[in-house]
């Protein structure tokens, strides 16, 4: 496996069995897969579909009954490849006794840093996360935003070349939603591999150089996301300022060269644009109606 | 005191044990290797069944290779952050109720304790230790059992075990973090205790001045006054005053006090010797029979309890104890006497009333056992039960009636004396153990002894926080609970689980005894020849080895315990104190690397 290859399965399947051994479902069919550096990897698929099964087993938390995987060159039961990966869970399961300090020094020291580095790490991630204020708050008073920021924080908290994420964006609003797409991008240009499953598809759209659609434990589709999204028969073109008597000569044009002319018409924005678009004039004009208008006519 | 177990000096405990048993090190290497044979080959059966031969075979050999590096990579900082986890988890927990029900019951306990007791230190010392252990190994069980099952339900696990963290520092980590609680809980619960106990019998008395009279010498002169006290706490004492006023109220209940000249007053001050720590030095006793015959026990009187055997008043059956390394440094002089300082408990038997109101009477004699010259008998009345702490004169007469000095003439050229008791009564038995007589050395520190006593209760609740957390790596919580619990009960009774498994208790096996039970046939009732009966015992001898394997590793809780010395006012021997450390470090060691491997073998996101 070369140094490029981050995580590889071979033949990587999963059966869960009841206490007789008797076989209850297969979770996970042959997989194999090979996930190299620096890129955004996203597994997808409907619930149950064996996501959350293959993150599991690639982390160890799983054994797998035929098959293995291995991350980083090692076999996912291997302990020590831990030490260069972070791992954000679907729930951010964390001591809720504890406050925000206190997790991110608790998991610090799970990675034997010294007493200087761990503050200074806390420290940043802190900042990151944007959770300066509540520092010293108990995790149970957290929102779920909160909760899970304070997840990726320790997810981070050593500096992973490889970050796994369950669901990243679950439970969240539309601008946490905005910033954790922000941060595994930012975390990306940093040369970091992240891989990520979820089933919301506008979300993996947004972020993943390559996918892996499952369905029923079994793989359907693997490959960029660019390529694997193209129309080939389809082009489109986006124009501002055309009068109607231009587009009327787009139309005869498409006609003389036999195309079909599927749609020609306004585009409306996203809801997600709109809704961040209300917050940022809100947050810049305070006490006022917002005015989005002509951002989101444009 | 009642030792049924002889305590062996630490190193032959250690290495070469006593002439019925192997020295502990030999012994636990022996069980650990047998137990991770036993562990191996199972290993290997599930992993076959699983994933055949080959692989199955590959799975055991990684998961032992990896242990033994994983072993080596153990990081004190992770298991330090693990601790102070668990440590402020138990916090969580309200694990402080714990005090609070300590100080509850401390507070209502003088509502119930009698002050009338004959000895009211053995009462509340005996009391307030047996509370706090069984309140620490209740809250050490609840900890560790719920602990990590906890974890596993919240999934919290799953951020602990994707990062660099080993099993067995998970293990290891929630074994100290609970350990370090506990032992924060002990030490507030062995200070207040320890006061609670001093300050409850505390007490003084006044000398009643109708009591006293004068007391001359043989000349005529006034040289004191006897006396007695108040009645204060159920009972009064002696006082005996020097011709100044001060004196002492003598032994009454366990204790003195001390008469003190205030003004023209005479004060008694507080009690003295209510806890003590009497150091004993035990000696091998022999008996003769009622013919004269050499033996090693005495008779029995059909006690069930055979820890005693009986010698018969008015022959010639007498007890033997053999001391060594007798000197003259062992010489107690307040001036008035001289001699061996020496602890005698006898347990009488009766066949008959003997003189109303008057105890049995024996007789002790010392003896030469090189040259055979014995002293005197000297007589005494036989407290039953109770410590009669007596001093052997230093000049004694011998049976020649020559006056002799005990040290030179009765000790041995090797340093051997001899001190024989028999029952002067006909009809009537004295019972003895071999420490129930001892050497007196001088007494050691009561406040010491209880700490030493506190350290046995450590140890057991680190022995319970091992179990737990081990059993929780593999059980639910309410299971782990339940099979720690199991172990405890087991443990508490290990003689005579030990003694079911050898078949020398009365009643078979569990089938058998189950059988008995059933049809209503009493434990000694011979069971009729017969299929069935064959068959009750074949598996009784399945279950019968099962039990004694188990034995193997099972705690000896009541060996561990050391109440009974300090409610007994004896000092615990430090051999003692460093074996029941080390049996604690053998289990600490033992359990971590079996709860690393369940943990380490078990599937945490099923």
């Amino acid at each position: 496996m070369s140094d490029e290859i981050v995580i590889q399965t071979r033949a990587l399947g999963k059966v869960y069995r009841d206490f007789w051994g008797r076989q209850k479902v297969r979770a996970l069919k042959p997989l194999d897969l090979e996930i190299r550096r620096g890129e955004v990897f996203g597994l997808l698929g409907p619930n149950g579909s064996g996501k959350t099964t293959t993150i599991k087993l690639i982390l160890g938390l799983l054994f797998p009954t035929e098959g293995e995987a291995l991350v980083f060159n090692k076999r996912a039961t291997d302990v020590s490849k831990n030490e260069r990966l972070g791992y954000l869970p679907e729930e951010s399961y964390l001591y809720r006794f504890l406050n925000a300090e206190e997790t991110l020094d608790f998991y610090a020291r799970l990675f034997d840093m010294p007493a200087e580095t761990r503050k200074k790490r806390v420290d940043e991630l802190i900042k990151m996360v944007g959770l300066d204020k509540a520092r010293k708050r108990q995790l149970q008073e957290y929102s779920k935003g909160m909760t899970r920021r304070i997840g990726l924080a320790q997810a981070l908290i050593n500096d992973p070349e490889l970050i796994l994420l369950d669901e990243p964006t679950s439970g969240l609003d539309p601008i946490g939603t905005r910033e954790m797409k922000d941060m595994i991008l930012r975390l990306k240009e940093e040369g970091k591999t992240v891989v990520m499953c979820s089933h919301l598809l506008a979300d993996v759209q947004d972020v993943c150089d390559r996918i892996a659609i499952l369905h029923q434990g079994e793989l359907k589709e693997l490959g960029r996301v660019d390529t694997l999204l193209t129309v080939a028969d389809v082009t489109q073109i986006r124009a501002r300022n055309l009068s109607a008597e231009c587009q009327n000569e787009l139309r005869d044009v498409i006609a003389r060269h036999h195309g079909e002319l599927i749609e020609m018409d306004n585009p409306s924005t996203t809801l997600e644009e709109l809704f961040l678009s209300i917050v940022r004039d809100s947050e810049a004009r305070p006490g006022r109606r917002a005015n989005v208008e002509q951002s989101t006519s444009a | 005191m009642i030792l049924e177990e002889e305590i062996l000096p630490y190193f032959q405990w250690l290495w070469s044990g006593s002439a019925s048993s192997i020295g502990a090190l030999p012994r636990f290497l022996l069980i650990a290797l047998g137990l991770s044979f036993l562990g191996l080959v199972l290993g290997f059966f599930v992993a076959a069944a699983r994933h055949g031969f080959l692989r199955g075979g590959d799975i055991v050999y990684r998961t032992i290779t990896n242990g033994v590096r994983e072993l080596l990579e153990t990081s004190p900082r992770r298991v330090w952050a693990l601790a102070r986890l668990a440590m402020q988890e138990a916090w969580r927990r309200r694990v402080i109720v714990a005090l609070v029900v300590f100080f509850i019951i401390l507070v209502f306990a003088s509502w119930f304790l009698r002050t009338d007791h004959q000895d009211p230190a053995k009462l509340y010392i005996s009391f307030v230790l047996t509370a706090t252990t069984y309140l620490v190994l209740g809250i050490a069980l609840l900890l560790s059992a719920f602990s990590l099952p906890a974890d596993f339900k919240n999934k919290t696990i799953y951020t602990i075990v994707t990062k660099p963290v080993r099993a067995g520092e998970i293990v290891m980590g929630r074994t100290l973090g609970f350990t370090l609680v506990g032992t924060i809980l002990l030490l507030i619960m062995g200070v207040c205790s320890y006061i609670f106990v001093i300050r409850s019998l505390d007490h003084t008395h006044e000398v009643e001045i109708g009591s006293l009279k004068k007391v001359q010498n043989a000349a005529g002169e006034f040289i004191g006054q006897d006396g007695r006290t108040s009645r204060n706490n159920y009972h009064r004492h002696e006082v005996e005053l020097n011709a100044e006023g001060e004196g002492i109220a003598l032994n009454n209940y366990g204790h003195t006090h001390p008469i003190v000249k205030r003004g023209d007053r005479s004060v008694v001050l507080g009690a003295e010797g209510i806890m003590r720590a009497r150091v004993p030095r035990w000696g091998k006793l022999t008996f003769i029979d009622r013919q004269g015959v050499p033996k090693q026990r005495g008779i029995s009187v059909g006690s069930e309890w055979t820890y005693r055997s009986f010698v018969d008043g008015n022959t010639q059956a007498t007890a033997i104890w053999t001391f060594d390394d007798i000197s003259s440094a062992l010489n107690y002089d307040n001036g008035e006497v001289s001699g061996l300082p020496i602890g005698l408990i006898v347990r009488v038997f009766r066949t008959h009333k003997g003189t109303i109101g008057k105890g049995i009477t024996g007789s002790i004699q010392v003896r030469n056992p090189e040259t055979g010259l014995a002293s005197e008998v000297i007589p005494f009345t036989a407290l039953d039960a109770k410590i009669d702490e007596r001093i052997i004169p230093r000049k004694l007469r011998g049976t020649d009636d020559k006056e002799y000095d005990l040290y030179k003439n009765f000790v041995s050229s090797n340093g051997e004396l001899e001190i024989r008791v028999q029952c002067l009564e006909g009809g009537q038995y004295f019972g003895f153990a071999q420490p129930d007589m001892y050497l007196r050395l001088p007494d050691a520190s009561p406040l010491l002894n209880w700490i030493k006593v506190y350290a046995s209760i450590w140890v057991q609740m680190v022995i319970v926080i091992a179990i737990g957390v081990t059993a929780s790596t593999l059980l639910s919580g309410p299971v782990a609970m339940l099979f720690t619990v199991s172990f405890i009960v087991l443990g508490f009774f290990r003689p005579f689980f030990v003694g079911v498994a050898m078949g020398t208790e009365y009643g078979g096996g569990p089938v058998e005894s189950f059988y008995r039970l059933i049809t209503q046939k009493n434990i000694i009732v011979k069971l009729d020849e017969g299929f069935t009966t064959t068959l009750i015992q074949g598996v009784d001898m399945v279950f019968k080895s099962l039990m004694l394997t188990m034995a193997q590793v099972l705690p000896d809780f009541a060996a561990l315990s050391t109440v009974a010395f300090a409610a007994l006012g004896f000092d615990v021997p430090a051999d003692k104190v460093f074996q029941d450390l080390t049996i604690c470090l053998a289990y600490v060691i033992g359990l971590s690397i079996l709860g690393y491997f369940l943990l380490r073998t078990r599937e945490v996101a099923r």
